[in-house]
């Protein structure tokens, strides 16, 4: 632990990468990230992380699951004007 | 009587634009020109009523391309009186113009939901006709992708997580960090360097294994950052959490997902040394 800015970096890091800390905070933790090897590494790391998760989640929903969603939708749509069309 | 001469010619002015406008003038003679004032306004009939020829070669070339949209409103506006306007227009193209374009995407998020094939396409026909009923109640301009993924994790948690009972469901944010494992940031940045590489080089099976390993709760909250990129606020609208919930299983799902990748990378020999002369 020293307080040269790793403690709150790699607090935040997260939070940095995602673009959801203030900006002066952002533009603190750029800034150490330049000088410091160790938190650079870990925002790396992190970073390899989620795109390694991003890669292996890619999915294609089945060819058939598509057709089948739009056949129930239009089945609902059916059942709305039959339901509709007494009270005209 | 006249209303009804008026609907038809109307219509058909609606279809084919000028010339139908010209040729129904001229088969019907007797029309009634007052009630058809609103489309004498229009700009293909200009003042030039008097000087149309019968053949109907009487509006300016220029002006054609107005007229369609011109002659659709005022004969909304003259239809009104007799016959309500269409009520709302059918949602179903709108619903799947906009909607279906996300199927692969809440496929994918249904398959880290369920954890099998079968079930994820149900949960995604279920969460496409939830959508579409309520669609009437989504505000055009808002978050789509965040109303339907709030539908599918609604969806799941009353029809499927029931079944499928976590060991760790309902106390999980309570765990403390050591019941987690973890200790990571002790490691140098060398090594560090090495484990994102073995990460990088890792196949995704065993990366997808990893995150089927990890509470559904941090699973999730991993799933809808990394994955989907939704900022922390979206996130804990899906899941019904604070956003400092949301924060802390990502965080805690993130560090279990390093474990087991390096854990993994440990068993198949991707030794962090090797990996390291790549460099």
């Amino acid at each position: 632990m020293n307080d040269c800015g790793c403690d709150k970096a790699k607090r935040d890091l997260e939070e940095y990468l995602r673009n959801e800390v203030c900006r002066t905070e952002a533009s603190d933790i750029r800034d150490h990230l330049e000088h410091c090897e160790s938190c650079r590494s870990e925002a790396v790391l992190a970073v390899t992380l989620t795109e390694a998760v991003q890669r292996a989640c890619q999915e294609t929903a089945p060819a058939d699951l598509k057709e089948h969603v739009l056949q129930r939708l239009r089945s609902v749509k059916t059942d709305h004007e039959a339901s509709i069309v007494p009270s005209l | 009587m006249p209303s009804v001469v008026l609907e038809r010619t109307e219509a058909r002015v609606v279809d084919g634009g000028r010339d139908v406008l010209s040729t129904s003038r001229s088969a019907l003679p007797e029309l009634d020109w007052a009630a058809m004032k609103p489309i004498d306004d229009a700009p293909a009939s200009d003042a030039s009523e008097d000087t149309a020829a019968p053949d109907g070669s009487r509006a300016p070339e220029d002006s054609t391309t107005e007229v369609p949209e011109d002659v659709v409103e005022t004969v909304e506006e003259a239809l009104d009186f007799d016959e309500p306007v269409q009520p709302d227009a059918d949602p179903r193209p709108l619903f799947e113009e906009q909607a279906l374009p996300f199927i692969d995407q809440l496929y994918g998020a249904a398959m880290r939901m369920t954890k099998n094939p079968s079930d994820a396409q149900d949960l995604v026909q279920e969460t496409f006709v939830k959508a579409y009923a309520a669609f009437g109640q989504f505000q055009q301009g808002t978050n789509l992708k965040a109303w339907l993924y709030r539908i599918l994790t609604n969806t799941y948690i009353n029809q499927y997580r029931k079944k499928q009972r976590e060991p760790y469901q309902g106390t999980i944010d309570d765990l403390e960090d050591w019941q987690l494992g973890g200790a990571e940031s002790t490691t140098a940045a060398s090594s560090r360097s090495a484990e994102a590489e073995a990460i990088d080089r890792m196949p995704d099976s065993a990366v997808k294994d990893a995150l089927q390993a990890i509470p559904e709760d941090f699973r999730l909250a991993v799933y809808f950052a990394d994955v989907e990129g939704f900022a922390y606020q979206e996130i804990a609208d899906i899941m019904k959490t604070p956003i400092g919930t949301v924060m802390s299983r990502l965080h805690r799902g993130r560090r279990m997902l390093r474990e087991l990748l390096a854990d993994y990378a440990r068993e198949r020999g991707i030794e962090p040394t090797r990996v390291r002369s790549t460099r």
